[in-house]
């Protein structure tokens, strides 16, 4: 992989941070690579592997674009109408470079209103990006011991 | 207050509740004492402590405690607050630990209860280590691995309290001849809403087509008939299923499964060959019920264990006040499964439940917005729950499961019993021989 800069990287998340906040989940979408992962494991088990645990969220891309499809649709209830939401992404730093990937945490914070009810959602995101800048994994890693008073993850972190 | 809390008219079949009941902090003061006071209530499994001196700390109907496998390998559930001056004993989630100190002045406890240290001891006529002894302990029992624990000191014994409604663990625990455990990790999360409506929702097999529309709408994209759109019955269970009633409050719904979405060859494979196992040890009638039915079930008051099949997951209701609940909520697999076999549970169970998933934020949403509606109380005092009332065998879709655990809670709450409603019915052969310990 050609090196990357940090500024590199960090237009990159904050360019993800807009799609979600706008809404523009399809393009959002599109910074996937096919054999992707989304996860979220448990607030009480952060480090446990998603795939064998009772995690939060483990989408593969199949799931993603469902996801996606599903929080469109006005049936979403919980969703609609969409939450607003404002992403702040911080403390970029890239762990690591690789001949065919890149690691890269960040802190996150997301603000968010629906129904009179204003809620926030912290923590960190750790990714593994591939040339061409596409994410292969994406981990979010609440800082929360209990979604209180959040009380569900209904979009996408 | 408003009196009656339900109306439960049989002439018309009309069953209400009053809206009162869900606003009330009268009311969810009386809950936490005649409610969480009296009846069994699930602290947790038995595959959550496997080693002596492991313990998870939990809240259990408004109670902290410190669930604990003692360092004689005995199961216990402690008060985790300090006969001293009350503070917690322990505050870690989760550990392995023969000795809890409170950090406010040092009093230790056995992880078996004694009060073994206080600091200076000798400025006290008499030792608090002679005067207190032990922490006061709430009974603890257990089923087949579920711990269950009860506050006070008058209550029949755990088997006698689930009664008929102890086969629908039975049913997810003889999934595998290796029994069952609790995976990794916990669902944890709040609900702006009262918690009588989380346990409406447990068992409410008619909200599932509006509230769900967009996860059957997913699933049909994805190549999956939806449940309860099959044309024969599995076990006496008619393709829309059926709810049933048990004593002390209990009910589930049943319905036929919707096998097992998204499944790979070998993963049906290893599956059937659980099922044929099943069929070995307990004839086919039951493996039927085990493999072939899903259920959702309401241990009263507040236990709640779903059996997708693909996915089982067991849930407590706490309530925190009359608009606010806390959820915990864990994942139930067969041991032994193969890795395959459980990444694909844990997949398809992820991909509806959770905080997360892709159906429960709506449950949520909507009872946050029963919630909010309360608000008209005054206007429109009581909700309705009559549906199914007066047939003979009501479907999964009625409300009669709500009904059974509606008249416990009033008959607790006001002394007041009202009978039953239909005769329990249970479409299996209970196996003849139900393994030790049960």
């Amino acid at each position: 992989m050609t090196t990357s800069t940090r500024t590199e990287i960090e237009d990159f998340l904050y360019l993800e941070a807009s799609l979600l906040d706008e809404w523009r989940l399809e393009e959002w979408v599109e910074l996937f690579t096919l054999d992707c992962t989304y996860e979220v494991p448990a607030t009480d088990a952060p480090e446990a592997d998603p795939a064998l645990s009772w995690s939060l969220i483990h989408d593969r891309r199949t799931m993603l674009e469902q996801r996606v499809i599903r929080l469109k649709k006005p049936e979403a209830h919980a969703e609609f109408p969409h939450s607003r939401t404002s992403r702040i992404i911080g403390n970029v730093r890239i762990l690591e470079q690789r001949e065919d990937s890149l690691e890269v945490s960040a802190s996150f914070l997301v603000s968010r209103m629906k129904a009179g009810k204003f809620d926030q959602y912290a923590g960190h995101y750790f990714y593994e990006l591939v040339p061409g800048l596409k994410i292969r994994r994406k981990k979010a890693v609440l800082a929360h011991d209990c979604l209180d008073p959040q009380g569900k993850i209904s979009f996408v972190l | 207050m408003p009196e009656p809390f339900v109306i439960d008219n049989r002439e018309d079949s009309l069953f209400q509740v009053h809206r009162e009941v869900f606003t009330s902090p009268e009311i969810f003061e009386r809950e936490r004492e005649l409610i969480f006071g009296p009846a069994w209530l699930y602290a947790g499994h038995e595959s959550e402590l496997p080693r002596r001196n492991d313990f998870r700390t939990r809240d259990v109907g408004g109670r902290p405690v410190i669930f604990t496998r003692d360092r004689h390998g005995e199961v216990r559930v402690l008060l985790n607050t300090c006969l001293h001056r009350g503070a917690s004993l322990c505050r870690h989630p989760a550990g392995n630990a023969k000795i809890f100190t409170c950090f406010y002045h040092g009093w230790a406890y056995r992880n078996s209860g004694e009060l073994v240290n206080v600091p200076s001891v000798e400025d006290y006529a008499g030792a608090p280590t002679d005067v207190y002894r032990t922490l006061p302990a709430p009974r603890v029992e257990s089923y087949r691995g579920f711990y269950f624990v009860n506050f006070s000191g008058d209550a029949p014994d755990l088997r006698t309290w689930l009664g008929t409604s102890a086969y629908l663990l039975d049913l997810a625990v003889d999934q595998s001849e290796d029994g069952i455990e609790i995976l990794p990790g916990t669902h944890s999360y709040t609900l702006q809403a009262n918690w009588k409506l989380l346990v409406e929702n447990s068992v409410d097999g008619y909200h599932a087509k509006s509230v769900h529309h967009t996860y059957f709408e997913m699933m049909m994209e994805l190549g999956q008939t939806p449940p309860m759109l099959g044309d024969s019955d599995t076990n006496g269970v008619p393709p829309a299923g059926l709810g049933t009633e048990f004593g002390n409050g209990h009910a589930t719904l049943m319905y036929p499964g919707n096998g097992l979405p998204l499944a790979n060859e070998a993963v049906t494979h290893n599956l059937a060959a659980l099922r044929s196992r099943a069929v070995e040890r307990f004839g086919e009638s039951y493996a039927t019920a085990v493999f072939d039915l899903a259920r959702n079930t309401i241990f009263f008051p507040n236990f709640v264990l779903i059996d997708l099949n693909f996915g089982m997951i067991l849930r407590t209701i706490t309530p925190l006040g009359p608009d606010r609940t806390q959820v915990s909520s864990w994942q139930l697999t067969p041991r032994g499964l193969d890795e395959e076999s459980l990444r694909y549970r844990i997949d398809n169970a992820l991909t509806f439940w959770g905080p997360a998933g892709l159906a429960t934020p709506d449950d949520v949403e909507a009872l946050e917005q029963a919630q909010r509606g309360f608000g008209a109380r005054r206007e429109m005092p009581w909700s309705d729950i009559s549906k199914g009332m007066g047939k003979a065998r009501p479907a999964a879709n009625d409300e009669l499961q709500m009904r059974a655990w509606w008249r416990q809670w009033n008959a607790v709450m006001t002394g007041e019993p009202l009978p039953r409603e239909v005769e329990e019915f249970i479409p299996f052969d209970v196996p003849v021989q139900q393994p030790q310990g049960a």
